[in-house]
């Protein structure tokens, strides 16, 4: 039998030395993993993200040592502790350890109680969920009340199978989302049809629209750039075509582009999944069944398709 | 090395396990949840309740109590009727068992005809709205359950002519009127939430 | 205790049960015996494990390249639809009832299930719902295609307004699955409670036993809430109603919490059994007894409990409230706590033994591997700020594949080499296991790793098309997908051969404990039949002078001479 290795673990000291280096290299390593964590993510550009981040890399700093230190212990078990080609004797009979189990029911509990009461006060710092409120379905979206504090909107973000379109306090339409940098802005959520989710991963925040019920959202961009909107909740056969561009601009650019948006006229937005609809139909409508999308929106500002985004 | 050895002294008694015997433990098991899909739909009716914008179909301000108010009086004392059926049973007096259990049989078909006359009667219907979907999904399946006990019953009934019927035991009739009970008290829950909650 | 070590001529003895493999009829026939039901519904299980594989193979096809170019997206719809629906309910579902109705009555030492016919119809249902989706492909307007979650009002837009559609098939195949569990459910838990070997009281059952047990009290208590959804999104599709239909009132969130009601704990259902499997192995291959045999039985049911009140996890982001969102957060993060426990006692039972890398035991511990990276990424997901960005997107599908497959598909391939023998009775042959193994691990770590980055910078989940950006993580996940598939080969020609060819089994080939191992390999058609051993300990006494029953001895020879 592995009679060397035993001895080693044997003797006190070897032992607890092996054990201290390995937590350091597990903690070093850790940390490590927890500062290339922010690397994973896209461009923070939205007041929401740093938090997310620090949440986010804290989980992956426990995470990676947790991970670590148990597939650590499995790696060490079996390298030494493999049976010989021929050895059928049984291990060391320990049944249990009372104190051990009560070690690693207290400790995890302690870890995700301060988990979650660090996420939940930050839940409470972010707070972009206004309030939801139903209605009914044949009527008019009414006007909802925001009660909390923003500097700038609503803007309606109306979403449907497959675009969408974003309607401002002076009534300017457009495809694509223009937002003042370092303002929080306000919108109403409203979908036409089926469940839409508004997601910009570069703000880190994503808000599902729910039909017959207007949500009000709040958040406040921190960088200027252009960032993708994603449709996250599936929404039918379209569903990957339907995104458009979140421009964050300055505030100055942000109130130019107002006004000479105003002056435009209305004509046809950003409608990717339309277009790829038309192509099927002139390819003889093959695939299964859809519905058919959403007409284009009549904008003031159509948007451009192809614009390089940063994140 | 060992293959083969009759001297062992053995100190064990041959254990045993029954192989049947254990229709009530499953039938139990499954009347509970089976309790969840009601009780699914119990939570479904409140929260639409409570959130609907509209509830009631138009040209609708409630739903008339009286009549359902019968049926349920019905439903609930057949509930006390056919324990004294089952008591009968105990006591081997089978035509009193038969004579009391085939009037619980006519109380759940009258709950069935009032529930049918009282659908009839209605102005609106499964399609007007959520109200009218929960309504009728639940009386009906709750009806289900009722036109099943009654069914039950009546097999019951057509084996207690059988002879040797009881020799194993009265499961059969145990769990029907189990089964009956808890129909009943769905319905005790039904209908506070749907005649008295309005 | 003494452990019996068996005589090679044994090992070459004549087939040893005269309805053997030979007798192949009986598995096409409506037959009552539990162990024959378990190899029917391990056997379809893994027929449909290949046609969801199948179906892998065509999403991850189209996601190799960032534009959708090999089918048109609403085929991919259909495609990721079927492939998610065929892969929880009729292959992972399937395929533990089969694990659970061949080892639940030998290892308590019951003859058969409590309710033999019962057992009989809701395999039987399995073909019959089976087909039901399958034929939804060659409807109008194809299958159902709008995710495993079939959210209205997505689920109830029925382009083609006919009342024969591939959602009506899919609800209708969905809840005949569901009628199929309960009756499992019913059954199996009746035949926990009331048919235990003498001497075997809760607290010396073997784990998986107390797995099981609280799976299928799970099943019966979420289930029929998923089935009330069902019911009234059938109505709503078919019936013009408007449960969850926003033009008379309704409202499509409820249908979410129907949904998730079940459908979390639906997860534990399955990694439930996974865990007890895990519990059952270690300790056979690392010579050991269970580390905490009470505390790893008890976490059993602090996670049942604990994920019936959780669901919400999957809705932090539907506009829930805020105080809501906290508290599911935090009943989420408590399930780590007896998951915890569980993993803890499995390392710890691992720690000084003599260790063993059989196949079913690389199997073991590759899934113990994955299950504590999936774990830690769950953690995350339940952090709601880190859940609004990452939710809905393919860290959620890296995440539940490393539960899913990493992990229960893992635990399941294990217990199906360990459990072999037993109930053919023929050996497999090590080194295509091993191959199986190699192949599996690697196809699915490059398969689901990448995926969580592509999640991290804001993927989407169920796309067909996705920015370039993306591209780098995708074309890693489906050469990860292709490997995975060549790794059934290895995996099927040496069930078949095995079973066909391979030597024969004898009773105890891992020397483990456990009623079942007390008998023939395989187990006679009433196992114990009329002499059921007495139980004095929990069968994990490794290396302790407990003996597991009484008489241990005389029922090992009875096993070899039977044999
Ligand atoms: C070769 C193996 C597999 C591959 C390559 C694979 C790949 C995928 C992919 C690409 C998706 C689509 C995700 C999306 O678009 O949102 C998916 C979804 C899914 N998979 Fe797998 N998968 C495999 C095995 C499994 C297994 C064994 C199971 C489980 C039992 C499973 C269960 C699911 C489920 C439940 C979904 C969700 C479907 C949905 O989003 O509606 N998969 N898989
Ligand atoms: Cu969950």
């Amino acid at each position: 039998m592995n009679t060397k290795i035993r001895r080693i673990k044997k003797s006190g000291f070897s032992k607890t030395f092996i054990i201290s280096i390995a937590v350091i290299l597990n903690i070093t390593f850790s940390l490590l993993m927890g500062y290339w964590s922010y690397s994973w993510l896209p461009i923070q550009a939205s007041e929401a993200a740093h938090y997310v981040d620090n949440l986010f890399a804290f989980e992956t700093t426990i995470g990676t040592f947790i991970f670590l230190g148990c597939s650590g212990t499995m790696a060490w078990i079996l390298v030494f502790n493999r049976a010989p080609k021929y050895d059928e004797s049984n291990g060391e009979p320990l049944e249990g350890n009372l104190k051990l189990e009560i070690i690693w029911t207290l400790v995890p509990l302690l870890l995700v109680l301060g988990i979650s009461t660090y996420s939940t006060s930050v839940n409470y710092k972010l707070e972009n969920l206004g309030s939801k409120i139903k209605y009914d379905y044949g009527s008019e979206v009414p006007f909802v009340e925001e009660k909390k504090v923003f500097d700038y909107g609503p803007i309606d973000v109306i979403s449907r199978q497959w675009n969408w379109e974003f309607i401002y306090p002076n009534g300017i339409h457009s495809s694509e989302l223009h937002l003042p940098v370092d303002k929080k802005s306000n919108f109403r959520l409203i979908t036409e049809d089926v469940i839409h989710s508004f997601y910009v991963p570069a703000f880190r925040l994503k808000q599902d629209i729910i039909p017959g019920s207007v949500i009000t959202y709040s958040l406040t961009p921190t960088k200027e750039g252009v960032f993708r909107l994603r449709d996250a909740m599936f929404s039918g056969a379209y569903f990957s075509e339907n995104q458009t561009n979140v421009i964050v601009e300055s505030e100055e650019i942000f109130y130019k582009w107002i006004k000479e948006t105003v002056k435009k006229e209305l004509q046809n937005g950003l409608n990717p999944a339309g277009n790829l609809y038309q192509k099927r139909l002139r390819n003889g409508n093959r695939g299964w069944a859809t519905v058919k999308p959403a007409p284009d929106p009549k904008v003031n500002d159509a948007g451009i398709e192809s614009r390089p985004h940063d994140s | 090395m060992l293959t083969e050895n009759q001297n062992l002294t053995l100190n064990h008694k041959p254990g045993h396990i029954k192989h049947d015997g254990h229709n009530m433990t499953g039938f139990i098991i499954f009347l509970c949840s089976e309790s969840i899909i009601f009780f699914a739909f119990f939570v479904g009716y409140s929260v639409l309740k409570i959130s609907s914008p509209v509830w009631y179909p138009e040209g609708i301000n409630g739903i008339d109590v009286k009549m359902p108010l019968i049926n349920t009086v019905i439903l609930v004392s057949s509930s006390f009727v056919i324990y004294f059926a089952e008591k009968y049973l105990h006591k081997k007096n089978l035509w009193g068992f038969r004579i009391i259990w085939f009037i619980t049989m006519l109380m759940g078909s009258y709950f069935v005809y009032g529930q049918y006359v009282e659908w009839s009667e209605l102005s609106f219907s499964l399609q007007s709205g959520a109200f009218g979907g929960m309504f009728y999904l639940l009386t009906g399946f709750h009806g289900l359950h009722v036109i099943t006990g009654i069914l039950l019953m009546g097999l019951m009934l057509l084996r207690s002519f059988l002879p040797d019927n009881y020799k194993g035991g009265e499961m059969g009739v145990e769990s029907v009127s189990l089964f009956w009970h808890f129909v009943d008290v769905i319905w005790i829950l039904l209908f506070g939430l749907i005649y008295l909650w309005q | 205790m003494t452990i019996v070590n068996y005589d090679p001529r044994l090992v070459k003895s004549k087939n040893p049960y005269p309805k053997g493999p030979n007798d192949w009829k009986r598995f096409f026939s409506f037959n009552t015996d539990a162990k024959v039901i378990g190899i029917q519904y391990i056997v379809t299980a893994l027929f449909f494990l290949l046609i969801g594989g199948l179906l892998a193979m065509l999403i991850r096809g189209e996601l190799i390249t960032p534009p959708s170019d090999l089918f048109d997206p609403t085929v991919y719809n259909g495609l990721y639809t079927m492939h998610g629906t065929i892969m929880l309910f009729l292959f992972l579902f399937p395929i533990l009832s089969g694990l659970t109705n061949l080892l639940v009555p030998p290892m308590i030492g019951a003859p058969d299930m409590a309710f033999p016919k019962l057992n009989a119809l809701a395999f039987w249902l399995v073909p019959v719902f089976s087909i039901i989706l399958l034929l939804s492909f060659f409807v109008p307007g194809g299958p159902a295609s709008s995710g495993w979650w079939s959210y209205p009002p997505i689920s109830i837009q029925n382009p083609l307004g006919q009342i024969i559609n591939g959602e009506m098939l899919w609800i209708i195949a969905i809840s005949l699955s569901g009628i199929s569990s309960i009756i499992g459910a019913v059954n199996f838990v009746t035949t926990i409670i009331r048919m235990r070997a003498p001497g075997m009281g809760f607290f010396k059952m073997p784990i998986f036993i107390w797995t099981v047990l609280a799976a299928q009290l799970l099943q019966l208590l979420g289930l029929p809430a998923l089935t009330g959804g069902a019911i009234m999104l059938f109505f709503d599709l078919t019936f013009g109603t408007s449960f969850f239909r926003i033009e008379g009132g309704g409202d499509p969130v409820l249908f979410q919490h129907f949904f998730w009601f079940y459908s979390h704990p639906a997860v534990y259902v399955m990694v439930l059994p996974v865990f007890g499997i895990f519990s059952e192995l270690f300790p056979v291959y690392s010579r050991k007894p269970l580390f905490g045999y009470k505390f790893v039985a008890v976490a059993s049911f602090g996670i049942t409990i604990l994920s019936l009140v959780v669901w919400v996890h999957h809705m932090f982001y539907t506009g829930t409230p805020m105080w809501m969102r906290n508290l599911f957060m935090f009943t989420t993060m408590l399930i780590a706590v007896p998951t915890g426990v569980k993993v803890f006692a499995w390392i710890a039972t691992l720690w000084g033994g003599n260790i063993r890398l059989t196949t079913p035991m690389l199997f073991c511990l590759g899934g113990l591997f994955n299950f504590i990276f999936g774990g830690i990424t769950g953690v995350m997901l339940a952090t709601v700020p880190v859940d609004i960005h990452v939710g809905n997107t393919y860290f959620v599908v890296a995440h539940f594949h490393y539960i899913i497959f990493n992990t229960i598909a893992f635990g399941i391939f294990a217990a199906i080499y360990h459990w072999f023998p037993k109930f053919t009775g023929k050996m497999f042959y090590e080194g295509l296991g091993k191959v199986h193994f190699a192949l599996t691990f690697i196809g699915a770590t490059l398969n689901w790793l990448p995926l969580h980055w592509a999640g991290l910078l804001g993927m989407p989940r169920r796309v067909a098309s996705y920015d370039p950006e993306f591209a780098i993580w995708n074309v890693l996940a489906s050469i990860g997908a292709f490997i995975l598939g060549v790794a059934s080969i290895p995996f099927i020609l040496n069930m078949v051969s095995s079973w066909v060819r391979g030597k024969a089994a004898p009773p105890n080939p891992w020397k483990a404990i456990g009623l079942e191992w007390l008998l023939p390999s395989p187990p006679p058609h009433e196992n114990f039949e009329e002499d059921i051993p007495t139980v004095l300990n929990e069968p994990y006494c490794y290396g302790l002078d407990k003996p597991f029953v009484e008489d241990e001895q005389f029922y090992i020879e009875k096993s070899l001479k039977e044999h």
